[in-house]
């Protein structure tokens, strides 16, 4: 298991297209990956849109990015940057 | 053989049928077997991937044409692809041992209540989109075949029992040739959609979905009412020289339409278009009328897909004001309720949904609705002669409650810097014989009243307009309602304040002349009565429409009034 904290900053937030480019870029790895607001249990699969859309996460939200598998460093580097570079 | 039912939208044409049956789902209540959750997940599989592929062939039948409906259908295969609901599914299936169907009836409706609640705009609008997919899986899922009308594959004459107006919206209108329902008259939505589009349509056809099959050949005539159902090479060849004839007859109209509509003795009128769809074939009117005397702005809400936010209504608000220029445009707020269902909003189902909530009682009781309309419609008030109107009021309180609103939303753009037109004229329509009885009153707290007729007739004669059982009983020349025109024309004459007819009535030719006889001389139609509404105005003196109506008042009965007006019409040639 590997994690980063994350937190956006684009106006929008992780809704509309720059979710849907998370979750483009999330489904090309192997490791099951997951998203944890700030301060909450729930846990929301970082591959599905409807989840991110359900989460809603907004301009300066934080939350926790996690994954397992092979692949879990890439995966969660590589999300973490897009979400660290995202504009609307 | 043939069959009959209401021409209410004229024209004729030659083609073929598509029935129109719209799917409902059955949902398996029980849980399924222990055993049978393998095969159960394997024709979930085989559903899923079913839909995938009509939506493939959507998407690539609608890339070239429309690329908004494109992406919206891309949009829906990732909805159907997602993973996390696909995995909840299954979960469901193989843990609660429900049945797929019941699984995913569940877990999108569950996602679809949580996006709708979401404080941002475009999430809302995507929940419409969640429950979109559910109905074509769950459809997929019993095996049952496509029926849409918004991708034809060739033309057709559409034949359903009734229409949503979310099937009516949605509609391909290059391919529909035609309309055939059992249900409804002349002033239902699929009416008034028909005519907005310039779509022949004949409705209130009894047995129509008994007697018509895929894929037959029919003769739609919707100037006289009737279906030619195997026609004969006779019926045929006399239907095509009708076509032509009738084809004939509106170019003899057409010729009125770029005229004054000034009586022989030197009055002027105004007559004013109805604008419902705001489509092109709408909006080309325009020219021809002293503005719209009836902007039906329900229809952005009966898309079915979306909620319109307020952007995207003072945009449409904004191009219809742009399309009228000077000329003034009357918007009524959302007329939602009665034969209007807002399949988006999920309204509680009423056993008289004439009388329930609708107009002015549902957007006071969705102030986040209206709030969010009276908003756009303000905004877009900088950008024409907008006047705004409120539907289905019955007394002082709600227009007191609405003016309120006016009031807040004016003063928050004002805080905000947005530009409105400070002196915006507010009015109500008259079709509540509440309303209608204390008009003397009504009319000091409002800066005008337009009446229409269609609701005021059927609220007078207590006949649902919708009800074919009742026909008889809806008289719009019921001398019930003439009387009550004339004492409104009176009322508002004393007060100084104006008064206009949008209903049905305000474009019919034989009623005119009686109209403009008791004072109302400010009528709004639809843009296909227009010509026909000049023409007759040209051919009468208003000191013989004086005469006439005076007599009209004096009449007993429906057909007696009916008979005068034919008499009248006839006589100075305009029928």
């Amino acid at each position: 298991m590997y994690r980063r904290e994350i937190t956006v900053v684009n106006a929008t937030g992780l809704h509309a297209r720059p979710a849907s480019e998370f979750v483009t870029l999330a489904g090309r790895y192997q490791s099951r990956i997951q998203l944890q607001r700030a301060g909450e249990e729930t846990q929301y699969n970082a591959k599905s849109m409807i989840m991110l859309m359900t989460m809603g996460l907004a301009q300066g939200e934080t939350a926790t990015l996690s994954a397992e598998g092979e692949d879990e460093r890439e995966a969660v580097d590589a999300l973490a940057e897009l979400v660290a570079n995202m504009q609307d | 053989m043939k069959l009959v039912g209401n021409p209410v939208s004229r024209g004729i044409v030659i083609g073929r049928v598509m029935r129109y049956e719209p799917f409902c789902p059955q949902i398996r209540e029980s849980p399924i077997p222990a055993g049978d959750v393998p095969k159960a997940l394997a024709r979930y599989e085989e559903a899923r991937r079913r839909a995938q592929a009509e939506l493939d062939v959507l998407e690539a039948r609608l890339r070239n044409t429309d690329k908004d409906k494109a992406k919206i259908i891309a949009a829906h295969r990732d909805i159907l692809l997602d993973p996390a609901m696909d995995q909840e599914i299954r979960e469901l299936v193989s843990g609660l041992k429900l049945s797929p169907d019941a699984a995913a009836d569940r877990v999108y409706g569950a996602y679809a209540d949580i996006l709708a609640k979401s404080k941002n705009e475009l999430m809302r609008e995507r929940a419409s989109d969640l429950l979109d997919v559910r109905a074509r899986l769950l459809r997929c899922w019993a095996g049952a075949p496509e029926r849409t009308l918004s991708a034809l594959p060739g033309p057709v004459i559409v034949a359903a029992d009734d229409l949503y107006p979310s099937d009516t919206a949605a509609l391909d209108r290059t391919h529909v040739q035609g309309l055939i329902t059992q249900v409804g008259g002349a002033t239902s939505h699929t009416a008034i959609i028909a005519r907005s589009y310039g779509i022949p349509a004949v409705l209130g056809v009894a047995g129509a979905m008994e007697e018509l099959a895929d894929g037959q050949t029919v003769i739609l005539d919707a100037v006289e009412g009737v279906v030619v159902t195997e026609p004969s090479a006779e019926e045929m060849a006399a239907y095509r020289a009708g076509a032509v004839q009738s084809a004939a007859r509106l170019q003899a109209e057409k010729i009125c339409l770029d005229t004054e509509p000034v009586t022989l003795d030197g009055v002027r009128l105004e007559i004013r278009l109805n604008v419902a769809a705001a489509t092109g074939h709408e909006l080309s009117g325009a020219a021809y009328a002293d503005g719209c005397g009836l902007f039906r702005t329900e229809f952005l809400y009966l898309n079915g897909d979306h909620l319109p936010g307020e952007k995207e209504q003072f945009e449409a608000y904004r191009k219809v004001l742009e399309a009228f220029g000077t000329k003034p445009v009357v918007l009524r707020t959302m007329d939602i309720g009665g034969d209007k269902q807002l399949p988006a909003l999920d309204l509680p189902r009423e056993s008289n949904p004439f009388l329930g909530v609708r107009g002015l009682r549902l957007s006071l009781g969705r102030m986040d609705l209206f709030r969010t309309q009276v908003r756009a419609a303000l905004r877009a008030s900088a950008y024409g002669n907008l006047k705004i109107m409120m539907p289905m009021v019955g007394g002082l309180d709600e227009v007191r409650a609405a003016r309120t609103v006016f009031d807040e939303e004016g003063s928050a753009l004002d805080a905000a810097g947005i530009p409105w037109d400070h002196g915006l004229a507010l009015g109500i329509m008259v079709e509540v014989p509440s309303i209608a009885l204390i008009a003397d009153i009504a009319v000091r707290e409002v800066d005008f009243i337009s009446v229409g007729t269609n609701d005021l007739t059927q609220y007078l004669c207590a006949a649902d307009r919708m009800n074919s059982a009742v026909r008889q009983y809806y008289q719009e020349y019921h001398p019930a309602v003439f009387r009550l025109l004339a004492h409104l024309a009176e009322v508002c004459r004393r007060a100084g304040k104006d008064i206009s007819v949008c209903g049905e009535l305000g474009g019919d030719p034989l009623a005119i002349p009686a109209l403009a006889g008791m004072g109302i001389c400010r009528l709004s139609m639809g843009a296909a009565s227009l010509a026909g509404a000049k023409r007759v105005v040209r051919a009468m003196r208003l000191s013989e429409a004086r005469a006439l109506a005076a007599e009209v008042l004096q009449l007993g009965t429906h057909g007696e009034i009916r008979a005068r007006l034919q008499a009248f019409a006839q006589e100075k040639g305009i029928i």
